[in-house]
């Protein structure tokens, strides 16, 4: 393992005569490495822009919201936030809930449903692998308006509409074909003497399945949790539809409602809170980046 | 205030629209039910509306108000941003499950009315379960379909108009625009504005890809434009001759060039007329107190509303009508009568409303809102004045056929500017235009 992990370093070399020449002297070093950094310090700051401006908009009065691409103005207000806040005949706080309780359900769906059917599709032999493979990655090619409405009609034959259920029971059934794929695609590469060696010491598929596979799959398995995190965050289309009474909507849904486009639109108000929406979303990749490397490190065989 | 002013979420909801009213063709099932409206008024309604979160608590004010009349109603509601709501409602369309009392509006009626999920209301104005008595016949007649019934009984009158930074416009010179004006005198008013305005700062919108400017040029010269059978009712010369006016007055810098258009913020709280760059933009004339609002934080003038140029054939300036119907999947028709009675007839409740979304039909509410004693600002009065002078000259309707809102407004901004960006000629653009929307209309 260890001599694995060490491979790719640099292979120590015999100092040959002519390095002398070509050595840099160490100051060279260091110029190179203050101008890469500044380098992708701006694009860094080019990528931030709009997020920042966002930010510094959400301080200003309202009818200064739009007043230049500077960050910074001559007052400052938390106006927004306080207004933003207790918004329409609920707040923000009950938004926030309601988009935790959706973005949770798809996310434990998501992990336990997509996860078991790559286990099936990497390790299993079954008639028609390949085909019905075949047939969850075509899924992926189908625009998801094809499907809006058909989804629509059942769900509001099951009297579903207006629940969360349609936002999360269907995650349970690994609709996710590009989850799907991706954890295929990891669990391949792990070697299969693990299952064979665990099948002797007297593991079913199950225990296979939980006890090797599964914390081998950190990585996949954060990569999955964080990409529904922010998908299922960020839905609007969704809840929109099926959301329709006011105590069941979304953070998304709340952001919607300071737009108004045949009237007069909040935006100071919408920044504000799309900002506090954000936070979320940010302390999750801070979280779920931890698991990705913590998941590498545990999985130093891959 | 009713006219949507952003093209992209436009092209959003046109693409659910498409997809959604293809799909509802399967479950057309004979001619809509219909219904005198009288019966017993309780159990529960669910009604639906666009708009943010200002509109959102005049609404259910109103709401509030009708369910201490009828203690018996359970009132479920639904809302959200124009687009979004349109989005949504193509969606229960599709699957007949509209909400009873859904809120309507001029341009997009005749989509549902020709997917039968709207139920006519002739016959429960003439019960008298829906009192319109006291809207003007002329404005009453933007609720009807194509097939002239009634689908929905408009409230609230949005319409379109020229607004005028006078404090610019002295400025530069040109003073205050006269009562009515012609063609002509507007653009020689705007290009005499040119040279005296700073830098940065235009004489007036883009026009010639605002349908609305086109639609007031055609109307004002007796120009049907969509005709019986739901086709364009003009011709390729006329639109020429329109966007060339237009064309011309981009290419010497009086109108706003094609660039700074397309990337104007959406919403008249945020345009350049808002932000002091343009002396004369093309909005909703219900938007004057919003605009004005937003210069006040900016010191950046006074705004006053203006007609649209008269024609050779009268006024051109066209009404749009919002209001509500009933769907035809509801199984409460006589309490959702009821709520629409209320809604548009209660001079208290419209009061409070506060003619939140266009000038209110019924006349008694609108004299309440204008008297001496009314609350609203005087620019939201000035608006109303405004509403009450246009609809007493007898504005011509133009009637929107099925297909429309998926194509026309795209199809007219896009093809404009395509001349305007100098990438097709104008004969191009015409030709590319009447093909794109004649192939969807009707």
């Amino acid at each position: 393992m260890t001599t694995t992990l060490s491979a790719p370093s640099q292979p120590t070399r015999i100092p040959r005569p002519w390095d002398a020449r070509t050595q840099r002297p160490a100051g060279n070093r260091v110029v190179k490495g203050i101008i890469k950094h500044a380098v992708l310090l701006c694009v860094l700051l080019i990528m931030l822009y709009p997020l920042l401006w966002m930010v510094g908009a959400s301080f200003r009065p309202g009818n200064q919201t739009f007043a230049g691409l500077s960050l910074f103005s001559d007052t400052y207000t938390l106006q927004n936030y306080a207004d933003g806040w207790s918004v329409g005949n609920l707040n923000f706080s009950k938004y926030f809930v309601n988009s935790a309780i959706i973005t949770i359900g798809q996310i434990v769906g998501n992990l336990f449903a997509c996860s078991l059917t790559a286990y099936a599709f990497a390790r299993l032999e079954f008639p028609f692998k390949r085909v019905l493979f075949g047939m969850v990655i075509a899924t992926m090619l189908l625009p998801q308006h094809v499907t809006l409405i058909p989804k629509y009609i059942i769900f509001n034959q099951m009297g579903w509409v207006d629940t969360y259920l349609p936002l999360t029971v269907p995650h349970f059934f690994a609709v996710d074909a590009f989850f799907i794929f991706l954890m295929v695609q990891f669990i391949r590469t792990l070697p299969t003497s693990l299952d064979e060696s665990a099948r002797i010491d007297g593991c079913g598929h199950w225990g296979i399945f939980w006890r090797i596979i599964m914390p081998m799959s950190l990585p996949a398995i954060g990569t999955t949790a964080m990409f529904t995190f922010v998908w299922a965050w960020n839905d609007l289309l969704g809840p929109l539809l099926y959301l329709p009474s006011s105590d069941l909507w979304t953070v998304s849904l709340g952001l919607n409602s300071f737009l108004d486009q045949t009237g007069q639109s909040t935006y100071g108000t919408l920044f504000a809170m799309a900002t506090l929406s954000l936070a979320p979303i940010v302390g999750f990749f801070i979280a779920s980046q931890r698991l990705l490397v913590e998941g590498i490190a545990t999985t130093g065989l891959k | 205030m009713t006219k949507p002013r952003s093209r992209r979420l436009l092209a959003g909801a046109a693409l659910v629209l498409g997809v959604a009213l293809t799909s509802t063709a399967c479950l057309n099932q004979g001619p809509a039910a219909s219904s005198d409206g009288q019966g017993e008024v309780g159990g529960t309604i669910q009604v639906a509306w666009w708009g943010g979160e200002s509109r959102n608590a005049k609404t259910n004010a109103v709401i509030e108000q009708f369910n201490e009349d009828f203690p018996e109603v359970t009132t479920e509601t639904q809302s959200a941003d124009y687009a979004q709501y349109f989005n949504r409602l193509n969606v229960q369309a599709s699957s007949r499950s509209l909400p009873c009392v859904v809120q309507m509006q001029d341009r997009q009626v005749n989509d549902y009315v020709k997917r039968q999920t709207l139920q006519p209301l002739d016959d429960m104005v003439a019960s008298g379960a829906i009192d319109t008595s006291k809207i003007p016949p002329a404005v009453l007649d933007g609720g009807r379909g194509s097939d002239g019934k009634l689908y929905f009984i408009p409230y609230g009158i949005a319409w379109d108009a020229l607004m005028v930074n006078t404090t610019l416009a002295e400025e530069a010179g040109v003073g205050a625009p006269p009562e009515s004006w012609d063609w002509d005198q507007f653009v020689s008013y705007v290009s005499q504005a040119k040279d005296r305005l700073p830098d940065g700062t235009y004489a007036v919108a883009a026009g010639g890809e605002e349908q609305n400017a086109f639609y007031a040029w055609a109307v004002g010269q007796g120009i049907e434009v969509f005709n019986a059978e739901g086709q364009l009712g003009f011709t390729k010369e006329q639109l020429k001759e329109y966007w060339s006016l237009w064309l011309d007055l981009q290419e010497q810098g009086i109108a706003l060039p094609p660039d700074m258009s397309a990337e104007e913020p959406p919403g008249a709280d945020q345009g350049y007329l808002a932000t002091g760059q343009l002396m004369v933009g093309v909005l909703p004339g219900n938007s004057l107190y919003v605009s004005q609002q937003t210069l006040d934080g900016r010191d950046g003038g006074q705004l006053q509303a203006a007609r649209y140029p008269d024609g050779p054939a009268g006024i051109g300036n066209i009404l749009v009508a919002s209001g509500f119907g009933i769907s035809s999947n509801c199984d409460n028709v006589p309490t959702s009568a009821a709520f629409i009675d209320f809604f548009t007839n209660d001079v208290d409740a419209q009061v409070a409303f506060a003619a939140d979304n266009g000038a209110p039909t019924n006349t008694d509410v609108l004299d309440a809102l204008t008297a001496e004693d009314s609350e609203l600002p005087d620019l939201k009065r000035d608006e109303l004045e405004q509403y009450r002078a246009i609809s007493e000259d007898n504005p011509p309707k133009v009637n929107y056929p099925p297909g429309f809102n998926a194509v026309f407004q795209q199809a007219f901004t896009r093809n404009y500017n395509e001349v305007a960006f100098g990438r097709l000629t104008l004969d191009q653009a015409v030709d590319s235009f009447f093909n794109e929307t004649n192939a969807s209309l009707g």
